[in-house]
């Protein structure tokens, strides 16, 4: 006779070679019969040590540093460094730039979610959604290929500005790739909405409640799943994202579909903020300002000047002084709140810089959501919490 | 409620203990009696709406009397406000606030592996990023960063490695 009374909890192990863990995340389960009892989330497989790496470099060889951490939208880790940086100077960065900074910003987020949507659908079983994803992803990526000349770790946004100007190509691709991407999201919706076995999958999985988000810190799109109405773009403006008219999706449930529901709405609200960029936008300017303080002076300027060759060797071999002091930025990055926390003694390289990494600090609410859950939920969990291993284990 | 409503409040909490100042558009809020830490970060989030934790930063400063010194970034989604709370210590040892704020956890646990802060109470002060193993914690401003000995000195797994330069 079986006693169905049995109760033992036995501890398995998850990863960090598993596929659905999206990197080198080892998640150590303890589980009674399916159910889980406890997760802890066993990281530092890919650290880098990036923060004291930045400690032993100028401010401009610390970008590099940065593009490595959210390998899926390295653009938006750029932004907040250089905004960090551009804080202890308060640089004038000239319009085209601030408006190719909120484009490349929002491609990344597009990006960053299409490749979320396409690995979380393909983990609880929609292989179908994938590779519609790649689809738009790919064209993003020839972009930012067009347009920085990588197409991933570009450190295309530098302190005062962007490296250069887009190409001409750049602009005609956006403005078509803009005009279809609503119907791309209506594609993904209309296979997964209402789709009953996804549906079944997420509703009621990793519930978070408007309390709990707050206490755990976690942000972004797990916030805003939950019913906290909180986006830094809106909430502390930075760049020119105040001149844009969006909407910030919002839903009440706090469960796995309602994170999607907003994930998805983002998509098409960062759409509309790149349509509207891409009609505000000056047609000429400078991209890179003139502050000497922090810009390497233009190459016709070098050949002619001395003072602005002196300059130029001393920035680039030397680095510039940034005031003393301590500042902090923080972004909407694709996973959350992204910022950047830097400690400058006054010298050329920052004392002390703090990444605040949003999959992190999304990790650590990881227990609280999967208890409770059959292991099978776990994949799902995993898949909202969207965690990107690089910025992690920075 | 902006910073210097919130200063003035509490300025009348906690008379005398407080130094709040604003520097490159951020809000310091410097606890300069590290006995009334807690009950200021508990004054914050209970009157002054400061729910929603963002990040724990330890900076080490070897040459100060105060070697360790404890920063907690705090943002307030009703009065969308931000505040650092500055705590600083001579010794490496201070109080947890995952009683506090629960996802304060991971990111002490952070601090404690990087930096070696010790928060006491935590109920889960062990390394994150680095191996059970590691010796040292790296972002200390005396941690060498050349010459260093393998990490793994003491062959672990009993794999029979001797491990020389």
């Amino acid at each position: 006779m079986i006693n169905n009374n049995i109760s033992e909890v036995i501890t398995v192990n998850m990863g960090p070679q598993h596929p659905s863990t999206h990197g080198v995340l080892r998640l150590v389960v303890d589980i009674d019969g399916e159910t889980i009892v406890n997760v802890e989330p066993d990281v530092g497989f890919l650290h880098r040590g990036t923060e004291k790496l930045a400690e032993n470099r100028t401010y401009h060889q610390v970008i590099p540093l940065t593009d490595r951490l959210d390998y899926l939208s390295p653009l938006s880790n750029n932004l907040a460094y250089c905004l960090a940086v551009e804080k202890f100077f308060d640089v004038k960065i000239p319009e085209r730039a601030e408006y190719l900074r909120v484009i490349l910003a929002e491609m990344s987020r597009v990006a960053s979610h299409l490749v979320w949507i396409a690995t979380h659908a393909l983990d609880i079983g929609a292989m179908t959604v994938f590779l519609y994803a790649f689809r738009e992803r790919e064209d993003i990526l020839d972009m930012f290929e067009v347009g920085t000349g990588q197409r991933m770790t570009s450190s295309w946004i530098r302190i005062g500005g962007i490296r250069a100007d887009m190409p001409e190509d750049f602009f005609v691709r956006l403005k078509s790739f803009t005009d279809k991407f609503d119907s791309c999201v209506d594609l993904y919706e209309n296979l997964l909405t209402n789709n009953r076995i996804w549906k079944m999958r997420t509703i009621g999985i990793g519930h978070l409640s408007a309390e709990d988000v707050q206490v755990y810190g976690t942000s972004g799109p797990l916030m805003r799943g939950s019913g906290v109405d909180f986006d830094l773009r809106r909430d502390e403006p930075y760049g020119i994202y105040d001149r844009f008219k969006w909407e910030i999706p919002v839903e009440e449930a706090g469960d796995t579909y309602a994170r999607y529901k907003v994930r998805m709405k983002e998509l098409r609200e960062s759409n509309k903020i790149l349509q509207q960029a891409l009609e505000q936008i000056p047609a000429t300017g400078e991209v890179m300002t003139d502050d000497p303080r922090v810009a390497l002076p233009s190459h016709e300027d070098v050949y002619e000047r001395m003072e602005a060759l002196i300059r130029r060797f001393y920035i680039v071999s030397k680095g510039f002084k940034a005031p003393k002091g301590e500042t902090y930025q923080g972004i909407e990055a694709p996973k959350g709140e992204l910022g950047f926390y830097l400690v400058s003694e006054g010298e050329e390289r920052p004392y002390r810089m703090k990444i605040r990494a949003p999959s992190y600090v999304n990790l650590g609410a990881l227990n609280k959501m999967a208890a409770g859950h059959m292991l099978a939920d776990l994949v799902a969990i995993v898949g909202t919490n969207d965690v990107v291993l690089g910025e992690i284990d920075r | 409620m902006t910073f210097e409503q919130l200063t003035a409040k509490l300025e009348a909490l906690f008379p005398e203990k407080l130094n709040c100042y604003t520097e490159f558009k951020c809000n310091f809020i410097k606890v300069k009696d590290a006995a009334a830490y807690k009950a200021v970060l508990t004054a914050l989030r209970d009157e002054a709406s400061f729910k929603y934790i963002v990040d724990v930063v330890a900076v080490h400063w070897p040459k100060k009397r105060e070697k360790f010194e404890l920063t907690i970034n705090l943002f307030s989604i009703q009065n969308k406000l931000r505040v650092f709370v500055k705590v600083a210590g001579e010794d490496n040892k201070f109080p947890t606030i995952t009683d506090i704020w629960a996802g304060a956890n991971l990111m002490e646990r952070e601090q404690y592996d990087l930096m070696g802060i010790v928060f006491e109470g935590h109920p889960n002060l062990k390394r994150v990023l680095l191996p059970e193993f590691f010796e040292g914690h790296p972002l200390r401003k005396d941690f060498p960063l050349k010459e260093r000995s393998w990490f793994n000195n003491a062959d672990e797994q009993g794999l029979g490695l001797k491990f020389s330069r």
